[in-house]
């Protein structure tokens, strides 16, 4: 789409063949039977694969990670990738060496984990990405079974593991984390998940119904209450989780997601947990508390009332209506889950109005991607089960934890297509997915996926959509902070009639960190645009005049940028 | 071992014997096609499962090689096998199974009632519809089916299809929660919540412990405005669903009979906190599987539960001879002595359920309590400590740490303890009162800071007033040489001992009484027969 647009600019001839190509973009992608997301791990050199160190025991951790990041760790202005490994020799950081020439992207991955000097310890889970010391370049923390890392970016393309220094090492066993200021300090506070207190002498040997040994239900081990660090703004962090409130309430924590969800102007926190209840945290105010409104708001349980086994979330505007919406993944039996926001921060479960009722897939990681530019969000979700699929014990599959990944389009009201099998062999693998990553791996102005599988390699996807539309991506800075206003709201203004919303987000998903940039998709339409970003309460700043289909880098106070 | 036979030939021998038997029945119908059933892979079922269903499948291939036998006979014999599959969760075995006593008994409504079951399990919802269709077909007025049907007629948000086969089941069982119980969830689907809060209301009625019903209930209420109302019932929801007499789904959950199976249903039993029915699919599955600690673990905590702890101990003993370094057994033992006084006893497992664990912090905790309560404080203390260096929030180990720290005439630092746990933990005043108290009283002239006592202590007494907090702030006031008013807390204290019928306490308050009224300031901040000191076993 970019290289078409390119060629607008460079003449009228172009043009109409934009004007004809336009035309297939609202045709839907689903009809076109061509390949949306296309395999492209081997071309991209992303050699990395997840070992979970299964040895037949059936222990509860090896079907739990893994994870990611996309983040731009040299600020070279392309995404990298750090992938999180379970058993084995420990994460790898792989270093983005994307060569862009006209007419030509080629993107290409180069393991620099040794250079980095990042050295991965313990058997990991997630990772999350935020700069906590404002120094302009993107840290890393890395979840693990026991003992979480701080990885401090030195800005050089090294990194040093603050984790002692920090007070943020953790020896419970953490999923998701989530950098984000609660308190509007400007600093970034962390927030982390735990699951269960899982010990070795409690390897409890767990069957199904019908006897078949299998992993155990997380429900036989204790819960652990979650984790809030306060950034105390000189490197090192306090843990508030006891004054905050969240130790009255352990669960089993597995996805993590930031956002002003009330609307109130202060971060809140949404968890997915695994059997129990989702909790959703409101800020109460930046007071250092926070409360449990779940329940009330409606996202706590699914419309019988009954707590999933919730494992990734995201969040997004997937009718329009100009709030946000939560998605949140389940186990087989159960169905994924979609909260349609209602107003006043009630949320009600409206999964099979808006066709996402599908039994049969475990989801992890997920995300809401315009995958087609076409201004509404799509959607895409990672599956793969945590008890063993009969059908694949019969056939002696060695791991029977494989399904095929989802991809659903958004029919332009709030409705969504189960697309995945037209959207090419991408989405037939059988794996055993667990964490997604959405971001423009290319700079082409679509968005890209990553999938993290357990025991198994993780997989580029290039959205190689043809009829696409239009777009415009945003890099929303804070100059005071010299970072990415995380979790600030972003609006398109007027299209047809509508504010188009989104938000600053690298977190939820499942274990992941994505890209922070926000792209709106925004189909025929090349005229220039107007973008407002809300850097905090009162405080929205109206950046007019944007050109379409490329970058913009929007800092507070300053003229928006090309990039 | 594998033990894969295919029924092809067999299954053609049945079918042709059924042609012979049918040759002589002339309303018998057209020759059924059946499916080829065969054992599936069972290697990873437990060997009772597995001679189980060889036994079932056994008599159900001499069934099928009975000359002339008779088709409802050949039914049942498929219909038995394929519960039993279905019981072992080998669904495509189960369906083939449960179709051919379908086609074979076409006008028996049991096994098209399973087959709908089978489907519902493999999340195949439009065949489970149409199994359960053809049961609605043979006996329309079976209420199981329609509620199953309207499920899934709702789950799939066909609220007019549901609402007609709830019309229906509630006309035959008007007093049915499950039918109000469905009605109420279509009326909440539609939005029309105060007809939702109608039906729920009655599903509550006339089944009030179904838990279940109160989350759709609250949701009804929030929609309709009504918070408050909304908020009580979520803290009333629950998984306990309405009573749905379904007897034939009953048969099929008790067909399994191996450890495994009761120890599913056993442990499932314990999460749900139903001890009764968890003791006793334990018990059956320790008599066949009696070397399983993990059994016998959870079978001492379901009897312990239901109060009877001589079996319970037992089991643990047993369960710690089978596994040694199993720690929540030998915790389960400290617990049974330490109820009944036997704290060395009660120490030392607890003490061997840490060594075996030492993450275990629940056992440290209590082995911590159970140390200080017996004068051993110097000993709790690590214990102590490496509970909070393990996880911080066990804010109830900060407080053993602390007063046992007072026990041992280490003020100071009990203070700086006490200090950091206020900040640590804002929302518990115990952590507040329990320093102001040794800034009000205790020995050490380093520590005493009565101003500051006396501005905690307003604070507290804001919230509520007991007689502890009477009798710290009359310590307060005291240390600030304002006896007079610590005569009046003190009287106030032993006014309130007095209404508790605390004799032994109106003794202790009446004395140091006497030494305000003397002038004296109180240096006892907890006497050593103190509660505090002296932590309850399961505290």
């Amino acid at each position: 789409m970019t290289r078409r647009c390119v060629a607008v600019r460079a003449g009228l001839t172009s043009s109409v063949v934009v004007c004809l190509a336009a035309l297939a973009v609202f045709d839907g992608s689903a009809q076109e039977h061509a390949p949306i997301l296309v395999d492209r791990t081997k071309e991209s050199g992303l050699d990395f694969s997840h070992v979970n160190g299964a040895a037949g025991e059936l222990r509860l951790p090896e079907v739990i990670g893994a994870g990611g990041a996309l983040f731009d760790y040299d600020n070279d202005g392309d995404l990298d990738v750090y992938l999180v490994q379970g058993a084995g020799s420990g994460g790898r950081l792989f270093r983005n060496d994307l060569r862009v020439t006209p007419g030509t992207r080629s993107l290409h991955f180069t393991d620099v984990t040794e250079a980095s000097g990042i050295v991965a310890r313990g058997y990991g889970m997630g990772a999350a990405t935020g700069d906590f010391d404002n120094d302009g370049c993107v840290d890393l923390y890395l979840t693990h079974l026991r003992g979480n890392q701080l990885l401090h970016n030195n800005c050089n393309g090294t990194f040093t593991d603050v984790t002692e220094k920090s007070g943020t090492g953790d020896q419970r066993w953490s999923t998701s984390a989530t950098f984000f200021d609660y308190d509007r300090d400007g600093w970034l506070d962390l927030y982390v998940a735990h699951y269960v207190d899982f010990r070795a002498d409690m390897k409890r040997t767990c069957f199904s119904a019908g006897s078949a040994r299998d992993y155990c239900n997380p429900v036989v081990y204790p819960p652990v209450a979650d984790r809030l660090l306060h950034n105390d703004r000189n490197g090192t962090f306090s843990d508030v989780s006891a004054r905050a409130g969240l130790t009255r309430s352990p669960a089993r924590g597995l996805g993590v997601l930031a956002s002003d969800i009330n609307g109130d102007g202060w971060i809140d926190i949404y968890v997915a947990n695994d059997g129990d209840p989702n909790r959703l945290w409101i800020n109460q105010q930046g007071t250092g508390v926070f409360k449990d409104e779940g329940l009330l708001a409606g996202v706590a349980l699914n419309r019988a009332g009954q707590a999933q086994g919730s494992m990734g979330i995201d969040l997004g505007d997937i009718d329009g209506d100009g709030d946000e919406d939560l998605f949140v993944t389940n186990l087989d039996n159960e169905a994924n889950t979609l909260y349609i926001n209602v107003g006043r921060g009630l949320f009600e479960d409206r999964t099979v109005e808006h066709g996402l009722f599908k039994l049969g897939f475990t989801g992890f990681g997920t995300r809401f991607i315009d995958y087609d530019s076409d201004g509404w969000l799509d959607l895409i979700v990672a599956n793969g089960a945590v008890r063993h699929l009969s059908a694949q014990v019969q056939k002696g599959d060695p791991y029977p934890l494989k399904q095929r990944s989802q991809l659903f389009h958004n029919d332009r009201r709030g409705t969504f297509v189960d697309v995945s099998a037209a959207a090419g062999p991408a989405f037939a693998p059988m794996q055993v997915a667990r964490g997604i990553a959405a971001g423009d791996l290319d700079n082409d102005g679509s968005i890209d996926i990553v999938i993290f599988n357990n025991s198994g390699p993780a997989r580029v996807l290039m959205n190689e959509v043809r009829a696409r539309g239009h777009w415009l991506g945003v890099r929303a800075i804070d100059p005071r902070y010299h970072r990415d206003a995380l979790q600030s709201r972003v609006e398109l203004a007027g299209r047809g009639g509508r504010n188009v919303v989104r938000r600053v987000q690298v977190d939820g998903s499942y274990c992941t960190a994505s890209d922070p940039r926000v792209m709106f998709g925004l189909g025929d339409d090349q005229s220039m645009q107007t973008v407002r970003v809300q850097w905090g309460p009162g405080d929205v700043e109206e950046f007019r005049g944007l050109a379409v289909d490329r970058y913009w880098i929007l800092e507070r106070g300053k003229a928006a940028k090309a990039s | 071992m594998r033990y894969l036979v295919t029924l092809a030939t067999a299954s053609i021998l049945g079918v042709t014997a059924c042609n012979t038997a049918r040759e002589s029945a002339p309303a018998a119908p057209a020759t059924p096609s059946l499916k080829t059933v065969s054992l599936p892979d069972m290697s990873t079922a437990a060997e009772s499962v597995q001679t189980q269903l060889r036994a079932r499948y056994e008599s159900m291939t001499a069934a099928i090689g009975k000359p002339g036998v008779a088709s409802s006979e050949l039914a049942d014999a498929y219909g038995e096998m394929g519960k039993l599959f279905m019981a072992a969760e080998f669904y495509d075995a189960a369906e083939a199974c449960l179709t051919n006593a379908q086609t074979l008994a076409p006008s028996e409504m049991k096994w098209p009632y399973y087959l709908g079951h089978v489907f519902r399990l493999e999340h195949d919802d439009a065949r489970a519809v149409t199994a359960f269709e053809r049961v609605l077909m043979l006996q329309p007025t079976d209420v199981p089916t329609l509620v199953w049907l309207s499920e899934l007629h709702l789950a799939a948000n066909r609220t007019d299809e549901a609402e007609r086969l709830l019309t229906t089941a509630k006309s035959l069982a008007p007093e049915s929660g499950a039918v109000s119980f469905g009605l109420g969830r279509v009326a909440l689907a539609r939005q029309q919540y105060s007809q939702a809060v109608t039906f729920l209301e009655n599903a509550l009625r006339v089944a009030p412990a179904a838990t279940r019903v109160h989350y759709p209930l609250a949701l009804a209420y929030r929609g309709i405005g009504n918070a408050r109302a909304a908020d009580a019932h979520l803290k009333l929801r629950g998984d306990v669903d309405p009573p749905q007499a379904d007897p034939l789904m009953a048969d099929l959950a008790g067909l399994l009979q191996n450890a495994a199976a009761y120890e599913t249903r056993g442990t499932r039993a314990l999460d749900a906190r139903q001890w009764a029915d968890a003791a006793d699919n334990l018990s059956k599955a320790v008599e066949l599987s009696p070397r399983n600690a993990f059994t016998r673990l959870n079978l001492g905590t379901a009897l312990y539960m239901q109060g009877n702890a001589d079996r319970a101990l037992e089991q643990y003993r047993e369960a710690v001879r089978l596994s040694p370094g199993l720690a929540r057994a030998h915790f389960g033992i400290g617990v049974i002595m330490e109820s009944r006084g036997r704290d060395d006893e009660a120490i030392a497992a607890f003490s061997t359920a840490v060594a075996s664990d030492p993450a275990y912090l629940e056992a440290r905790f209590t082995l911590a309590n159970a140390l200080r309560r017996n004068g051993r404080v110097q000993e709790s203390l690590p214990h102590y400590a490496e509970i909070i260096r393990i996880n911080p929030a066990v804010s109830q180990a900060s407080f053993g740490y602390a007063i046992g720290l007072v026990r041992l005439a280490r003020y100071q630092e009990a203070r700086d303890r006490l200090q950091d746990s206020m900040k640590a933990f804002p929302d518990q005043p115990g952590f507040a009162h329990a320093l102001a108290r040794l800034l009000a009283a205790a020995p050490d002239d380093r520590v005493r800071d009565g101003a500051r006592a006396e501005m905690i202590m307003t604070r507290l007494l804001e919230r509520q007033r007991t007689l502890a907090l009477a009798e710290t702030m009359a310590m307060t006031q005291a240390e600030l040489g304002r006896f007079q008013a610590a005569i009046r807390w003190q009287r106030d204290a032993i006014a309130m001992a007095r209404q508790s019928g605390g004799g032994a306490i109106v003794s202790r308050l009446t004395e140091v009484l006497k030494q305000y009224e003397a002038g004296r300031p109180c240096r006892v901040p907890w006497t050593n027969d103190d509660p505090v000191h002296h932590p309850r076993p399961g505290a």
